[in-house]
């Protein structure tokens, strides 16, 4: 079962991803700030992040920079209320990007779209 | 002399006379038939029968006879010399004249082809020094070759019989002549004569020409038997076709403008001395008149650039400004999006999550699919308006790419500074606006920039930028580094291990937003000369995808 971590200030954010993309069959931890979500990463094994752009007094792109180079092998997408990752480029180094909606539908998709991607490239050996 | 037994032949020693008593006497002359004193000195000391009046004197053995004798012929020399003198005056006045109108005309003109037109036209005209042709050879503004530029003169002795009839008839003086040659014979006379001019064109470099040797000597040259003077090369004897020409070089602050050819190619006059002495003074004023010209002219072409580029950076700023005020407008639109679509995202998300667990004959399940409904309308207003406002931001223009580079360097200095290092750029000149989004580009440049110095210190990076075809190309090259080919491919290859990791993020990063922009970014490191990143901009709007 694959593992999600998903980092979003929002509580009912969290409380909402958790419960949907547990139905689709992930296994889903979630983290409130950037510590947490370093200290979980440092203490668990994710197979992708699930990662707000905008946390309250923290950049979430930060967290994306630091993810990338000490687990550059595990997949991020970021969610944005607004296509602000314009204004950063460093948003960039994300494998992919939803904007926030009501309907998951599209998270889902790319979730499953990314994890088979990675898949792919461990068999390949990359 | 006088003795009263002596007949004279000549009438000198007599006070009155007729005209009919000297035949050296004609109608103008009536003031001297009375007085004897000035008829004898200006008629009788060259009257033949005065001489032999003098030669019979001298015969008969009184001893003054040798004196007079002597003083006769001493005041006849003394008096050609005066003459001589009186002559030379009149020609120095002449041309005194002339130097003076023709530098009146010099001094006051900055136009290059008026200056020329005077040039050429004082040393062929009648009233100048009346030479048959001319050749202008111009330095280029490399000062690598000097060019055949305007000629002037008849080409058949028809055309030299015609043109110097209209001349002597149009009785013009110099100005005017120039004014009219100008005006009327300029761009003619420079087709007529453009297959000579065309082969005019000596490197300065080869000091073994005479006319290359004429300019270093600064002394004009009467070259007089060109075909035979191993001196001249044989192809610029054969193209002028005469023997005997002139070299005038134009030397001002000892700069080398130019040189003028000068020949009688029509008359076949031969060229003396005293021609080159006289054409000598002409070539500084033209000199002079000349490089003032061209500096002018240059002068010019660099006010319209500048003019122009201040234009652009006008344009720019407004531009900059336009996106400064419309970044705002995005922040507080961002701001705005993300304080509505949090709640509006929780409010869908569970009304989804409610609606997916509950059942079809559940009255509520209509409410729950009116909040479903309306929070997803809500959303697509909310994109509607956050689209229009992103769209507001100007993505792709067409920017000065020297400013561009400079406002990034400015950008990055603090940290330039606190780590010693120093960047020199060297902005290209003349370069056409680029066709870019300004802020992915600046993004770019400045993180090669500071990923490159990392955290080294008291590196050199040089940046410049040239024009490459229709292509603007921004080159960056740091002498201070040294890579080897796998850690070159490292650096551009994303979240490879690399010693310096920082910079190997960023240039990936980097790459890929340009490559995403058409636009590569090259990086080479030749052996022992450090690294060199290359960007190529387009500067047509159709060569982006």
């Amino acid at each position: 079962m694959n593992r999600i971590l998903v980092v979003d200030d929002e509580a009912n954010i969290r409380l909402l991803y958790a419960e949907e993309l547990t139905d689709e069959g992930y296994e889903v931890a979630t983290a409130a700030t950037t510590a947490e979500a370093v200290e979980k990463l440092q203490q668990q094994h994710f197979d992708l992040t699930v990662l707000d752009i905008k946390l309250r007094n923290e950049s979430g792109i930060e967290l994306l920079q630091k993810i990338v180079k000490e687990r550059h092998d595990m997949p991020v997408i970021l969610c944005s209320a607004f296509s602000c990752y314009k204004d950063d480029f460093s948003a960039w180094l994300a494998d992919s990007y939803v904007v926030k909606s009501g309907d998951l539908t599209e998270l889902k998709e790319e979730i499953k779209r990314v994890l088979a991607k990675k898949a792919q490239r461990k068999a390949a050996g990359m | 002399m006088d003795d009263d037994t002596t007949q004279w032949e000549c009438c000198w020693d007599r006070d009155l006379l007729s005209l009919d008593d000297c035949p050296n006497l004609s109608e103008g002359d009536a003031d001297l038939l009375c007085s004897r004193e000035r008829r004898f000195l200006e008629k009788c000391c060259d009257c033949d029968r005065f001489k032999r009046d003098l030669s019979r004197f001298r015969e008969s053995g009184h001893p003054l006879a040798p004196i007079f004798s002597t003083l006769h012929n001493d005041y006849r020399r003394q008096r050609a010399q005066i003459q001589a003198l009186g002559s030379f005056l009149d020609t120095k006045t002449l041309e005194v004249r002339f130097l003076h109108e023709l530098g009146s005309v010099l001094q006051s003109s900055v136009d290059l082809e008026e200056v020329l037109s005077v040039a050429l036209t004082a040393i062929t005209s009648g009233k100048g020094f009346g030479m048959n042709r001319a050749f202008l050879l111009l330095a280029d503004k490399e000062r690598h070759f000097l060019r055949g530029h305007l000629a002037i003169g008849p080409r058949s002795a028809e055309e030299a019989g015609r043109t110097w009839h209209e001349v002597d008839t149009s009785d013009l003086d110099l100005q005017s002549l120039s004014r009219s040659f100008r005006q009327n014979k300029l761009s003619s006379e420079r087709d007529k004569f453009q297959d000579i001019l065309g082969k005019l064109v000596i490197s300065m470099d080869n000091i073994h020409h005479i006319v290359i040797q004429t300019l270093e000597e600064k002394k004009p040259l009467l070259v007089q038997h060109a075909f035979q003077d191993p001196r001249v090369a044989p192809e610029l004897a054969q193209l002028l076709g005469v023997d005997t020409f002139l070299i005038l070089p134009l030397i001002a602050r000892n700069r080398r403008v130019g040189a003028i050819l000068a020949d009688n190619f029509i008359t076949r006059q031969p060229i003396t001395d005293d021609d080159l002495r006289s054409i000598e003074t002409f070539t500084f004023p033209v000199a002079f008149a000349i490089e003032r010209a061209s500096l002018y002219e240059r002068l010019q072409v660099e006010v319209a650039k500048l003019q122009a580029a201040n234009r652009r950076l006008q344009d720019q700023q407004e531009l900059l400004v336009k996106m400064e005020k419309m970044a705002l407008v995005g922040r507080i639109t961002s701001s705005i999006a993300h304080s509505i679509r949090n709640p509006l995202m929780i409010i869908g998300g569970f009304a989804r999550s409610i609606l997916k667990s509950t059942a079809d004959d559940d009255p509520k399940r209509g409410f729950i699919e009116s909040i479903v409904a309306e929070a997803h309308q809500m959303e697509e207003v909310l994109e509607e308006i956050l689209t229009y406002s992103d769209a507001l931001y100007p993505v792709r223009d067409f920017w000065d790419v020297n400013q561009l580079v400079e406002t990034s360097l400015r950008d990055i200095q603090d940290k330039v500074m606190t780590q010693n290092y120093s960047c020199r750029f060297r902005p290209g000149e003349g370069l056409p606006s680029a066709y870019v989004d300004y802020k992915q580009l600046s993004y770019c440049l400045r993180n090669i920039l500071l990923g490159t110095i990392g955290s080294r210190e008291n590196g050199l990076l040089e940046i410049s930028t040239r024009q490459i075809d229709d292509m603007v190309e921004i080159l960056i090259d740091d002498h201070s580094r040294r890579l080897a080919e796998e850690e070159l491919e490292a650096l551009l290859t994303p979240f490879a291990e690399t010693h310096e990791m920082g910079s190997g993020l960023n240039l990936a990063l980097c790459r890929s937003m340009l490559e995403k922009l058409d636009i590569p970014l090259l990086v080479v490191a030749p052996p022992d000369d450090g690294v060199r990143y290359s960007i190529k901009l387009p500067t047509h709007k159709e060569e982006q995808s």
